[in-house]
């Protein structure tokens, strides 16, 4: 009986991935607020596009529809131009000063 | 059971991962937590079904986007020790601040519901494989305008790294 | 038929022909010379004084009923239209408009010769008959208000024709905006019309002028009376007229002499069957026209100017008319007017021609002794002045004794009234005789033989006055009703006081005669023999009394400073405070404080742009939260 239990309270629903997918969020979300490297940042970005695609798939699953998967095509293919954008940039800024901080960054002040 | 094992063990491995790429100290830490956090969350996919989509994620990702961001820690340096809390005027307070919202919230959000989420829509019963076959179907057909603007946009992406990389290499060559 | 065809629309042409004449005129400014101005424009006087009296006489013919000319229409409801009117009343106007226009026309192309704007004035005059005449002619309301308007306009132009001097120009200033004031009342009066009667026609308003009760009837008729003040220069909008004297001589004798100043006589003429339902409206006409004549007389005896005594003489007998209104006695008022008009122009005429030969000298203290210089100007105002003394068989006596019997005939409080009225006339020959002994008779030792007869051109128009003015009082003598058989049609349902009968008529012309006669050998004996020269004043204690009327008389009772004092400057401090603290402060401030309400803000809101990213991050996710949180908080709809 307490077996059966176990197996129905474990059984790994939907709000489980998303819930993974929160928390993967999260993490990411509070790592680009802390960190101030910039690739760093674009790594925590990365993290947070991850997490996303997560709730996509999950989504993908529990209404039974193919296009969640499609759509995390789309967001596989943005995410990776933005890369090759973003770090493209970092470079060149890295290349007019040493540190790859962005709080030097800071000449559109109010 | 099986299930439940192959649900918790990537999920703690790319919670894991996801930890050490914020919190590392060296960039080349950060990365390697990051590959970590994708190769898990390929696993999941294929749980989830979704078998070409995990392939793809893979490759990309896990292959190619990686394989830029270390490259351009080589160049930027490595050895290179910078100070994780060097803050900003109020950024603590501000940091702390959000992060406790955010907690508070989730708390409030799982006991109110007591644990269950109320996703309004019952899941269906039957699966839905994530093959090659069926993906492309959609892909091609009922989503094909999306697509060609993805295209579009890979071609200007190449196009921008190309021409942000290539002025500072000329300078750099007649300098 | 031919009659009436030619009838319908050829006063229009009279009207319109000065109007015509000022626009070419001003068309062929620097192409004319003094002569071919001089041309045009009297053939054209000449010309509407023809169709003029030609129109009257077929009216004359036509029993005087009259003649409506309606032009177009402009709002059907309520009945506004633009149209003219030939009946007797405005027939007598349009006659003597026009006549006079004519005569001081040809007196000014002498007068004004060698003037830098010589084209100017006949624009300006020409503008003005053509004003009074749309005044004059008019069949209802509005076109009265065009014509009211434009008299004003015209005067003020003509008052302050040589702008150059500040002292013109103040006072056409000052004109126009007195007669504003009663323009204020006029419209007002008009409003008030529109809302009782649904029109501006004449001829309806007067004949159910029965369905409006008498209070209606008094509001209107006071604020109409309020128009007619400042037009006619009654008390207490007259200060204007003195000034006015500022303009060319020719031009005051047509406004302010026979003119534009008796429109608001004739515009209360006008509506006679509305203004006899009301008691208190007639009651206070005459009360200020009493007033008006008393305090302009006394004003009018120790003044130095020679037009300002001429001016202050029309105030007073523009009173008499207004008196005559209030008692009831139209058709006497409407003959002061006429005969009023020709002496007037005769002595302002002769005042001009005075001014021009003594090189536009006007102190008459500094005259005297010019009848053997200027013997035709010397008869001629002599004629003018016994004509306002009213001495028989002249103009004046027969329309002042009708005045001074109509009064006497409503009784009761009247009596008192007459007794006034009489002492006005007295002080009227007196200050007249007083004016004519001064600059012709009296030698006052001054050099004056370089000074010659005025010419041709002058003494004419002052020869064809004079004779009118001996005879044209006879077209309303106690024996000859002329003037009320031209009037009767439009004073068909009106209550006209009448004459009193048989001995007290009499004994009422014989007063107005005495009164006449002993201001005369008063002044004469002032001025003429000195007698005050020769008797110790000091033993009958006169010398203080006298010095205090010369001073008060010459000052106006001072009411021209208390005027300028308590509403000038009181109106200048007013809007003064008002720009300050108004427009300055509240508005001026109010909006500033909105500009830099927004520049204090903006400037607080821009310290959120840091420059540092990771602020921004954060940003994001603050309202990344906001966004959950209402997402959580709001009631979802489940499909």
């Amino acid at each position: 009986m307490t077996r059966r239990k176990e197996i129905a309270m474990l059984e790994v629903t939907t709000d489980w991935y998303l819930s993974l997918a929160a928390i993967l969020f999260t993490i990411g979300f509070l790592g680009m607020m802390i960190r101030k490297n910039a690739l760093i940042m674009f790594m925590c970005i990365e993290l947070m596009l991850n997490a996303v695609n997560l709730t996509f798939i999950s989504a993908s699953k529990h209404f039974g529809q193919i296009e969640g998967q499609v759509f995390v095509f789309f967001v596989l293919v943005v995410a990776a131009a933005e890369v090759v954008v973003g770090l493209a940039i970092i470079v060149s800024i890295f290349r007019k000063q040493s540190s790859a901080s962005v709080d030097v960054l800071n000449v559109a002040r109010g | 059971m099986f299930e439940a094992f192959l649900f918790f063990a990537p999920a703690s491995l790319i919670i894991l991962g996801a930890l050490i790429v914020i919190f590392a100290k060296n960039p080349v830490h950060n990365a390697m937590g990051l590959v970590m956090t994708l190769v898990s969350l390929a696993i999941i996919y294929i749980t989830l079904n979704a078998t070409f989509v995990a392939m793809v994620q893979m490759l990309v990702y896990a292959g190619a986007v990686m394989t830029l961001f270390l490259f351009v820690i080589m160049m930027i340096g490595v050895d290179k020790k910078e100070q994780t809390t060097d803050s900003i005027k109020g950024q603590t307070f501000l940091v702390s601040g959000v992060f406790l919202i955010l907690i508070s919230l989730l708390v409030y959000v799982a006991v109110s519901s007591d644990f269950k989420w109320d996703l309004w829509f019952p899941p269906v019963e039957y699966d839905v494989e994530g093959t090659p076959q069926l993906i492309a179907g959609t892909l091609f057909t009922a989503w094909i305008f999306p697509f060609e603007i993805i295209s579009i946009l890979l071609i200007v992406a190449t196009a921008a790294a190309i021409a942000l990389a290539y002025d500072t290499k000329k300078r750099n060559s007649n300098a | 038929m031919w009659q009436e065809v030619s009838l319908d629309f050829i006063f229009l042409l009279s009207i319109f022909l000065p109007f015509l004449t000022a626009i070419f005129l001003f068309l062929n400014k620097k192409l004319f010379n003094e002569l071919m101005t001089n041309f045009f424009t009297l053939n054209a006087a000449l010309l509407s004084f023809a169709i003029a009296a030609y129109s009257f006489v077929v009216l004359a013919l036509n029993k005087f009923n009259g003649v409506n000319i309606e032009l177009f229409q402009w709002i059907s409801n309520p009945d506004i239209s633009i149209g003219f009117t030939l009946d007797g009343l405005s027939g007598i106007m349009l006659i003597l408009v026009t006549g006079l226009s004519f005569v001081i026309q040809l007196f000014s192309t002498s007068y004004m010769e060698k003037d830098e704007n010589y084209s100017n004035y006949f624009i300006y005059f020409n503008f003005f008959v053509f004003s009074m005449l749309l005044l004059v002619m008019s069949s209802n309301f509005l076109v009265m208000f065009f014509g009211w308007e434009l008299v004003g306009l015209s005067s003020y132009l003509l008052i302050s024709f040589w702008s150059k001097k500040p002292a013109a120009a103040k006072a056409g200033n000052k004109a126009f905006v007195i007669n504003r004031v009663g323009d204020f009342g006029f419209l007002i009066g008009l409003m008030i019309i529109l809302d009782n009667f649904n029109t501006f026609d004449f001829y309806k308003i007067l004949n159910n002028s029965n369905e409006v009760s008498e209070n209606t009837i008094t509001l209107i008729s006071l604020f109409l009376l309020l128009g007619a003040f400042g037009k006619s220069a009654q008390f207490p909008l007259f200060s204007w007229l003195p000034d006015a004297m500022e303009g060319p001589t020719p031009a005051s004798a047509l406004i302010h002499a026979a003119t534009m100043v008796t429109a608001g006589v004739f515009m209360l003429v006008r509506i006679s069957p509305l203004l006899q339902h009301s008691n208190l409206a007639s009651l206070l006409i005459t009360v200020f026209g009493l007033i008006t004549a008393l305090l302009a007389a006394f004003s009018a005896i120790n003044q130095y100017d020679i037009k300002k005594v001429l001016a202050y003489s029309t105030i007073s007998q523009l009173g008499f008319m207004f008196i005559a209104i209030g008692a009831g006695a139209y058709v006497a008022a409407i003959f002061h007017l006429v005969t009023h008009a020709f002496f007037k122009a005769l002595l302002f005429l002769g005042a001009g021609a005075v001014i021009h030969s003594m090189h536009h000298e006007q102190d008459i203290r500094k005259m005297g002794g010019l009848r053997k210089q200027m013997p035709i100007t010397a008869s001629m105002m002599g004629v003018g002045t016994l004509a306002i003394s009213g001495i028989p068989p002249l103009a004046g006596f027969w329309s002042k004794d009708e005045i001074l019997a109509s009064v006497f005939a409503n009784g009761g409080i009247y009596y008192i009234f007459w007794a006034l009225t009489l002492g006005a006339a007295f002080l009227t020959a007196f200050y007249m005789g007083r004016h004519w002994l001064l600059i012709f008779e009296k030698d006052n030792g001054f050099e004056h033989s370089d000074i010659n007869e005025a010419p041709k051109a002058m003494t004419r128009p002052l020869l064809l006055l004079g004779i009118f003015s001996i005879f044209i009082g006879f077209i309303n003598t106690p024996f000859f009703h002329g003037l009320e058989k031209v009037l009767h049609v439009n004073l068909e349902n009106v209550e006209v006081t009448h004459l009193p009968e048989g001995i007290t008529l009499v004994v009422l012309a014989v007063l107005s005669i005495g009164a006449g006669f002993t201001g005369l050998i008063i002044a004469f004996l002032f001025f003429g023999i000195e007698l005050h020269k020769r008797i110790d004043l000091q033993k009958f204690k006169l010398e203080y009394p006298i010095n205090l009327i010369k001073d008060l008389s010459f000052n106006v009772l001072y009411l021209n400073k208390f005027g300028n004092l308590f509403f000038v400057s009181g109106m200048k401090n007013l809007t003064r405070k008002v720009a300050v603290v108004v427009d300055g402060m509240l508005i001026d401030g109010s909006v500033n404080f909105v500009s830099t309400a927004f520049n204090k803000t903006s400037k607080i809101t821009s310290t959120t742009q840091t420059g540092m990213v990771r602020n921004y991050v954060v940003y994001f996710g603050l309202f990344l939260l906001l966004l959950i949180v209402l997402f959580i908080a709001t009631p979802m709809v489940q499909s």
